[in-house]
C-alpha cells in the first residue's frame, strides 16, 4: 500500500560510502564505470567453499580518519563507523551548520544484517574463553540499532530514533518512514538511510547459500542484473544517509534540493519462501499501481526506473515481471540497475536512486549481455541521460518484502 | 476476519532468529565446517514479521523495527500511524524475541543481570531477569471494528519517541529525553498529562534504568508522579527485550478492560523509589482510563504509547 506525504518533503543532502566510492561525486563517477570495483575478501577463517565467490565491493582504501576521527570511532563497530561517516557527509552535502541537530531531528536507519562481526566476536569469545569474558562494548555494538544510536550521538539528534529491518527493501522503507516523520510533524529533519558491512563470514555464508555471483571461466566475478546468464549478486558494503526536510524549510535556508519524495509504498509476497523470492508479481504490481494512482502519477509519466535487480536469479525474474505487469503492453522506460556497480547491500543503491533524478553519464549496465526471455527487461545501454521528471526506485527483498519510492525533480 | 491487500504487519524484534543463527555458526566454525542451512533460514530480524505475513497470506507492507528493547512499542506506534493514515486498514502489530547466548552473555557482561528474580523500582534492585516471548495486537479503525460487529479492546491514542543521544547503553540519568517521548505520545493523542491514570513502566530492575525512569515520570507528571499507579510487568514476566512493549501493551489492554492492575511480587513494607508501585496483590482502580506504556532501549531509543479504555 502507499504512503503519500501530505506535505512536500525533499532530500537536501546525500552522504554515501558505496564500497570504495566515497561521496556523491565518486558514486556518480562509478555509475559511469563499466565494471564493479571488487576486492578479494579475507578468508582467514577458511569458511569459503571452493567455486564460490571470492570478491565483494568492499570499502577498501578509504581514509577513515578523515571521515570519522579515531577518537570518535574508537568504540564503534564497522557498520556504526560507516553510518556515522555517511551522516557527516550528508549533513555537509545539505549545507547544514556544524551545530548539533537537537530534539527535532530524527534518525531512521536500516540494515539487512546488522553488526554481524560483533555477534561473531562474542560467539568466538564464548566458544574459546567462556561467557564471562565477553566485552560489554562489543555487546553494545552488536545490536541492530547501534548505527542509528551512534549517528544520533555524533549528530546530537534527539528526535525519534528508529531502525528498520526489511532485508534488501530496508533502505527505501527507511526513507519512506523518514518522510512520514517529517510530514506528520514528528520531526523537522530526518537523517535516513542504510548501512551494511560485508564481513568475511557473511560473504562465505552467502556463498554457501549460492546467493553470490559465481566466478566465471576467466575468474571474473560479475553481477549480471536481468541477464540470461546471471548467477547471483556481488556483495556490497557501506552506508548512505540522506537529509530529509520540508520543502518550505529547505527553501527558506537556501538548501540544495536533490529530489522530492512524492510517494512510495511497501508490499509483501506471501508466496516467497523464507530464503528466496516467490511468484507474486501480480499483487505487487497492483500495489505499486495503486501507489502511483494515489500520487496522481500515471505509469506513462515515469520516465526512469532504478531497479534493485542485483543478478539474483529468482529475484531479478520477479522484479522484471513486476515491471512488465506495471507497464503492460507499453515499452518500459529507461531501467538503471546500479547494483551491477555497487553490489547488493550498502549505500550504493539508495544513492544511485536519488542521483538518477538529476541524470548524468551512465555506463552500459555492467554484466548485461543477453536478454533473458523469462524476464524481458533490458537495462540501460549506456550514455548521457538528462534530468528525469520522476524516478521510480524499486527493490524486492528475499523473503517476500518489496518497497518503492517515487522521486520527483523540483 | 479476512485480511485484504490493505493489511500489514508492523513488528518489533531485536534478536530475530539469533538462536538458530548461533547454532549454525557454532557448527560452521568446527573442523569440516558443515552447518545445517535450515538453521539460518530464519536468521533475519524481519523473520518473525515475514512468518506472520506468510502464514496469513497478506500482501500489504511488512515492516520490522529493531530498536533494541523499544522495538515493539515503536512498531505499535508505527502501526497506529499506518492505520490512521489509511495506509493499511488492518495492522498486525507487536513483537517477538528469543533469548540467545549472545543476549545473555552480553547483558551479563554489562553486569545488568540479577541472579535473583528482578525487583523493579525497589531500592534493593540489582538487575534484570531476561526472558523471551511474543505479543501481538490487531489494530483497526474504530468504525471498521464496530461495522464488523466486533468490540474494541483498547484505544491506541498515540505514540511518541525520542533518543538520549548520549550513551549506547546507559539512560540519561534525569530522564530528559525519555520524557520527550511521553510528551510526544500525549501530543499525538491530544491528551494532557493529567488525563493519565496509570503507567506501565519499562521497569527493568537495573539501578540505572529505574532511577532514570522515576526521574522521567517526575518530569512529565510533576507532583502526580509519586501517586500514579505504576505496573512493572517485567517483575512477573521478565524482560522480553524487543517483544517487551508488545506484551506490556497486552497487559495494559487487560488492565483497562478489567479495571485491575497486576502486581509486582514485592511486600508492601519494602522500600521503593518514589513511585506508587503496584505490588503484592492486584489493585482494582475503578477510574482506570488512560495509560502510558514506556519502553527504553540501547542506543538511547525511547518510546511511549498512550493507550485508552474503549467506551461504548
Amino acid at each position: 500500500m502507499s504512503v503519500r506525504p501530505t506535505e512536500s518533503v525533499v532530500v537536501t543532502g546525500i552522504g554515501v560510502i558505496a564500497g570504495p566510492h566515497v561521496g556523491v561525486d565518486a558514486v556518480r563517477e562509478a555509475m559511469g564505470a563499466s565494471t564493479a570495483a571488487t576486492t578479494l575478501v579475507e578468508q582467514g577463517k577458511g569458511l569459503h567453499v571452493p567455486g564460490a565467490s571470492q570478491r565483494a565491493v568492499l570499502c577498501a582504501g578509504i581514509d577513515w580518519p578523515a571521515l570519522v576521527p579515531p577518537g570518535v570511532a574508537r568504540r564503534m563497530s564497522v557498520p556504526s563507523r560507516f553510518a556515522v561517516a555517511a551522516a557527516r557527509l550528508a549533513r555537509r552535502d545539505a549545507l547544514l551548520p556544524a551545530d548539533p541537530e537537537g530534539e527535532r531531528t530524527a534518525v531512521v536507519m536500516s540494515t539487512a544484517f546488522g553488526p554481524v562481526e560483533s555477534s561473531e566476536q562474542i560467539l568466538d569469545t564464548v566458544m574459546t574463553d567462556g561467557p564471562q569474558v565477553a566485552s560489554p562494548f562489543v555487546f553494545a555494538e552488536s545490536v541492530a540499532n547501534a548505527a542509528a544510536g551512534q549517528v544520533a550521538i555524533d549528530t546530537g539528534s534527539r528526535g525519534p530514533n528508529i531502525t528498520v529491518i526489511q532485508r534488501e527493501a530496508g533502505s527505501l522503507t527507511a526513507v519512506r518512514r523518514g518522510v512520514a516523520l517529517v510530514a506528520s510533524g514528528a520531526a523537522d529533519r530526518v537523517l535516513a538511510g542504510v548501512v551494511d558491512h560485508a564481513s568475511p563470514v557473511l560473504h562465505a555464508v552467502l556463498g554457501r547459500f549460492d546467493a553470490l555471483a559465481r566466478p566465471e571461466a576467466d575468474g571474473a566475478e560479475v553481477a549480471r542484473p536481468f541477464d540470461r546468464d546471471r548467477s547471483g549478486f556481488l556483495l556490497g558494503e557501506g552506508a548512505c544517509v540522506v537529509v530529509l526536510e520540508r520543502e518550505s524549510g529547505a527553501r527558506a535556508r537556501g538548501a540544495p534540493i536533490r529530489a522530492r519524495v512524492a510517494g512510495g509504498g511497501g508490499a509483501f509476497d506471501p508466496t516467497a519462501p523464507r530464503v528466496g523470492w516467490g511468484h507474486g508479481d501480480g499483487p505487487m504490481a497492483d500495489a505499486i499501481a495503486r501507489s502511483l494512482d494515489d500520487a496522481g502519477v500515471p505509469v506513462d509519466a515515469v520516465p526512469r526506473i532504478v531497479s534493485g535487480a542485483s543478478g539474483a536469479v529468482d529475484g531479478d525474474r520477479l522484479e522484471g515481471r513486476v515491471l512488465r505487469r506495471l507497464w503492460g503492453s507499453r515499452p518500459l522506460p529507461t531501467v538503471l540497475a546500479p547494483k551491477a556497480q555497487f553490489g547488493q547491500f550498502g549505500g550504493g543503491f539508495l544513492a544511485a536512486s536519488l542521483l538518477a533524478v538529476a541524470g548524468g553519464r551512465f555506463a552500459p549496465t555492467p554484466g548485461f549481455r543477453t536478454e533473458d526471455p523469462d524476464v524481458a527487461v533490458c537495462p540501460y545501454e549506456g550514455g548521457a541521460l538528462g534530468a528525469a521528471a520522476r524516478v521510480l526506485s524499486l527493490t524486492l527483498a528475499s523473503g517476500g518484502s518489496a518497497a518503492w519510492l517515487l522521486l520527483e525533480l523540483l | 476476519m479476512p485480511l485484504t491487500p490493505s493489511a500489514g504487519v508492523f513488528f518489533g524484534s531485536s534478536t530475530g532468529g539469533l538462536l538458530e543463527t548461533e547454532r549454525y555458526y557454532e557448527q560452521l566454525v568446527q573442523p569440516g565446517g558443515r552447518a545445517r542451512r535450515g538453521w539460518l533460514a530464519s536468521h533475519h530480524l524481519s523473520a518473525p514479521a515475514e512468518s506472520i505475513a506468510r502464514a496469513t497470506g497478506l500482501t500489504g507492507p511488512v515492516e520490522t523495527i529493531s530498536s533494541a528493547c523499544a522495538s515493539a512499542t515503536l512498531a505499535i506506534a508505527q502501526a497506529r500511524d499506518a492505520v490512521a493514515a489509511g495506509e493499511v486498514a488492518v495492522a498486525i502489530a507487536g513483537g517477538a524475541d528469543c533469548l540467545a547466548t549472545i543476549t545473555y552473555t552480553g547483558f551479563n557482561s554489562l553486569r545488568a543481570v540479577d541472579e535473583s528474580p528482578c525487583r523493579p523500582f525497589r531500592v534493593s534492585r540489582a538487575g534484570l531477569s531476561l526472558g523471551e516471548g511474543a505479543g501481538v495486537l490487531v489494530l483497526e479503525r474504530e468504525d471498521d471494528v464496530l461495522a464488523r460487529g466486533a468490540t474494541p479492546l483498547m484505544i491506541v491514542h498515540g505514540g511518541g519517541s525520542s533518543c538520549d543521544a548520549g550513551h549506547m547503553t546507559a539512560p540519561h540519568a534525569e530522564g530528559m529525553w525519555a520524557a520527550n517521548a511521553i510528551t510526544a505520545a500525549l501530543g499525538q493523542s491530544g491528551l494532557d498529562a493529567d488525563a493519565v491514570t496509570y503507567v506501565n513502566a519499562h521497569g527493568t530492575g537495573t539501578p540505572l534504568n529505574d532511577a532514570a525512569e522515576q526521574a522521567t515520570l517526575q518530569r512529565v507528571f510533576g507532583g502526580r508522579a509519586a501517586d500514579l499507579p505504576v505496573e512493572a510487568t517485567k517483575a512477573v514476566l521478565g524482560h522480553l527485550l524487543g517483544a517487551a512493549g508488545a506484551v506490556e501493551a497486552v497487559a495494559v489492554a487487560l488492565a483497562l478492560s478489567e479495571g485491575v492492575l497486576h502486581p509486582a511480587p514485592a511486600a508492601e513494607e519494602e522500600d521503593v523509589l518514589a513511585v506508587d508501585l503496584v505490588r503484592g496483590a492486584p489493585r482494582r482502580v475503578p477510574e482506570l482510563d488512560t495509560a502510558v506504556s514506556i519502553s527504553l532501549g540501547f542506543g538511547g531509543a525511547n518510546a511511549a504509547l498512550v493507550l485508552g479504555r474503549w467506551h461504548a
